[in-house]
């Protein structure tokens, strides 16, 4: 019998819903370091999925290491099995369609599987600049899973129609997806309030699961697009203790995962907070 | 014969880039950037270049900030956790730069293309994406000839120059990257002339010892210069980290243009000998090799 936690973030949920979405033997890309990704996939790999294969900046199959906020490029270099470059990763991955998970956020997202990280606005004149899509655009159609995780679930985020398509899941639906040379897999959105996820094209999301204390109706309020609601929602699964104590002792010390969840105004201190204590570990006051 | 010497000064590169060029920057998010030939650029106040870049970072905030460019490929420019980039947002949102967004898979395989001396490649490309519309000098849909499947042709990227920063090289060309060589060798295959700063040179027969981590042979490179700690503050794996310090300096003075040029007087306009010395000297750059060793595996 699992033991479930009973202290512990929302961010913790959050990370430990996304290792779940790891299946052992699954190929793990791991795009701009964003700590809450990082920090799933790590766990996943000491727990469940120990023959999942990491990829992260030219580091294929790297070992798990322990999260750091400067660090993670040269852990994963240094414990690498094998150094691609960029195109060696599309290659044999990404345009193969080998790739199983490689989560991504975005400034807003729609009900179609569409995602926009380039501007909100006008695209000619923009009321923001995005920093743009990097693979994220493409991936999420290529990969056989398009996991998305939201920090801030919202009807600023989640939009009736993005403002820009950067990207889209494009084909949807299993026959679909085999017919057009992909695995087939969901979209599915982990986010403060709930697991939501999309399967069929001409369907909406539906909730999959509620987070502890949140309702369904918290859940549509704040979701500018159409979802499904069943009439029976399970509880979003609870981090098992084991996990929270693995990412607090192990994986993610220096909690750089609750970094997302900062507001503006506080990201600045608490960085400077995880670079102090890093620089302590290595003996530097 | 003697063998031919690449190795040049830093001050050298105006040789090779000029006014208006598409300069490619290797590295990738805030890894690897070739600093030391960007804050060059700066100084020497060469113009009106389009920079391609596929995940860039302060490399080409930094370019946008000191005025050098006149338009920007891209497919990602952030600062990542710190934050989007400051000069990039205020000159797109409020000064219009011209700019062509392309989505990372493009970008890459444009320059394959470049490298393979073709107009185009295709692939199972981004449908459905706006960018598609709004670029079509980048992107056509067409037919595989075979199967008539739908794809997406990518339009070859042949850059004027590629600047690339590596772990070594010896002074006839040959390239190590030890690290995240990100796009790096497509960007030099592609290029007409190409430039690498390295964090040591050494001899043919040092390079020789460990063929396998030679990535760029030397044919495919017209100039090298030594820059030790030359990718800072981004990173060079896996021998140094970033420095997130003197990056939310940077962060903190790049919110406003008139702060943004004393960081460019204070960092920048002075000679890259004395750059070491403003970032912290021998002390920063020592913590931010000593951090690049600290790994705790699990």
């Amino acid at each position: 019998m699992t033991k479930y936690a009973k202290d512990y973030s929302v961010g913790e949920l959050m990370c430990v819903s996304l290792a779940r979405e790891i299946d052992d033997g699954d190929v793990i890309v791991l795009g701009s370091f964003t700590p809450l990704a990082y920090a799933s996939y790590i766990l996943a790999k000491i727990t469940h999925a120990p023959n999942s294969t990491l990829l992260a900046y030219a580091a294929v199959d790297f070992r798990p290491f322990q999260l750091s906020f400067i660090r993670a490029e040269t852990a994963a270099t240094r414990g690498a099995a094998c150094i691609w470059t960029m195109l060696e990763d599309l290659n044999s991955v990404h345009l193969k369609g080998r790739g199983d998970v490689e989560a991504i956020s975005s400034i807003q997202a729609d009900g179609y599987g569409n995602i926009n990280l380039s501007v909100v606005g006008d695209y000619n004149s923009p009321k923001l600049r995005g920093p743009g899509g990097a693979g994220a655009p493409e991936v999420i159609k290529m990969h056989r899973k398009m996991i998305g995780y939201f920090p801030n679930h919202s009807k600023m985020t989640f939009v009736p129609k993005v403002d820009v398509i950067t990207g889209t899941r494009y084909v949807i639906g299993a026959e679909e997806r085999i017919k057009s040379g992909y695995r087939p897999g969901p979209i599915r959105y982990i986010t403060n309030l709930a697991v939501i996820s999309k399967e069929e094209k001409d369907k909406p999301f539906k909730i999959d699961s509620l987070h502890p204390g949140v309702s369904a109706e918290q859940v549509v309020e704040n979701t500018g697009f159409e979802l499904e609601v069943p009439g029976d929602i399970p509880e979003t699964e609870k981090p098992a203790e084991e996990h929270v104590r693995l990412l607090r002792e192990e994986v993610d010390p220096y909690r750089t995962l609750e970094f997302d969840f900062k507001p503006g105004r506080e990201r600045l201190g608490y960085l400077n907070e995880i670079l102090q204590k890093e620089l302590e570990a290595i003996g530097y006051a | 014969m003697p063998t031919e010497s690449k190795v040049a000064k830093l001050s050298d590169i105006g040789n090779i880039i000029k006014d208006g060029d598409k300069v490619a920057i290797g590295g990738s998010w805030l890894g690897s950037h070739p600093m030391a030939i960007i804050r060059e650029i700066i100084r020497q106040k060469i113009k009106n270049l389009t920079a391609v870049t596929v995940v860039g970072s302060i490399d080409i905030d930094m370019l946008i900030g000191a005025g050098c460019l006149s338009r920007l490929m891209f497919s990602f420019v952030s600062m990542e956790a710190f934050g989007l980039a400051p000069n990039f947002r205020r000159a797109i949102e409020k000064e219009g730069l011209p700019y062509d967004e392309i989505t990372g898979l493009a970008v890459i395989i444009g320059l394959e293309a470049g490298g393979r001396n073709i107009p185009f490649l295709p692939y199972r490309g981004p449908f459905g994406s706006d960018l598609v519309k709004y670029r079509p000098e980048f992107y056509k849909e067409m037919k595989c000839p075979f199967t008539g499947e739908d794809l997406i042709a990518a339009a070859a990227i042949v850059p004027d120059v590629t600047i690339i920063h590596a772990t070594r090289a010896d002074y006839t060309g040959n390239v190590q990257i030890e690290g995240t060589s990100g796009t790096d060798v497509e960007m030099m295959r592609a290029a007409k002339k190409r430039i690498v700063s390295a964090e040591e040179i050494v001899s043919p027969d040092e390079i020789r010892k460990n063929p396998a981590k030679t990535k760029i042979p030397k044919f495919q490179v017209d100039m090298v210069i030594e820059a030790p700690l030359g990718a800072h503050p981004c990173s060079c794996a896996p021998d140094y980290v970033f420095d997130p310090w003197h990056i939310m300096k940077y962060m903190q003075a790049a919110m406003s243009p008139e702060t943004f040029q004393q960081y460019i007087d204070e960092y920048v306009m002075k000679p890259e000998f004395d750059y070491l010395d403003a970032i912290g000297g021998m002390k920063q750059a020592a913590i931010l090799k000593r951090l690049a060793r600290e790994v705790k595996y699990l």
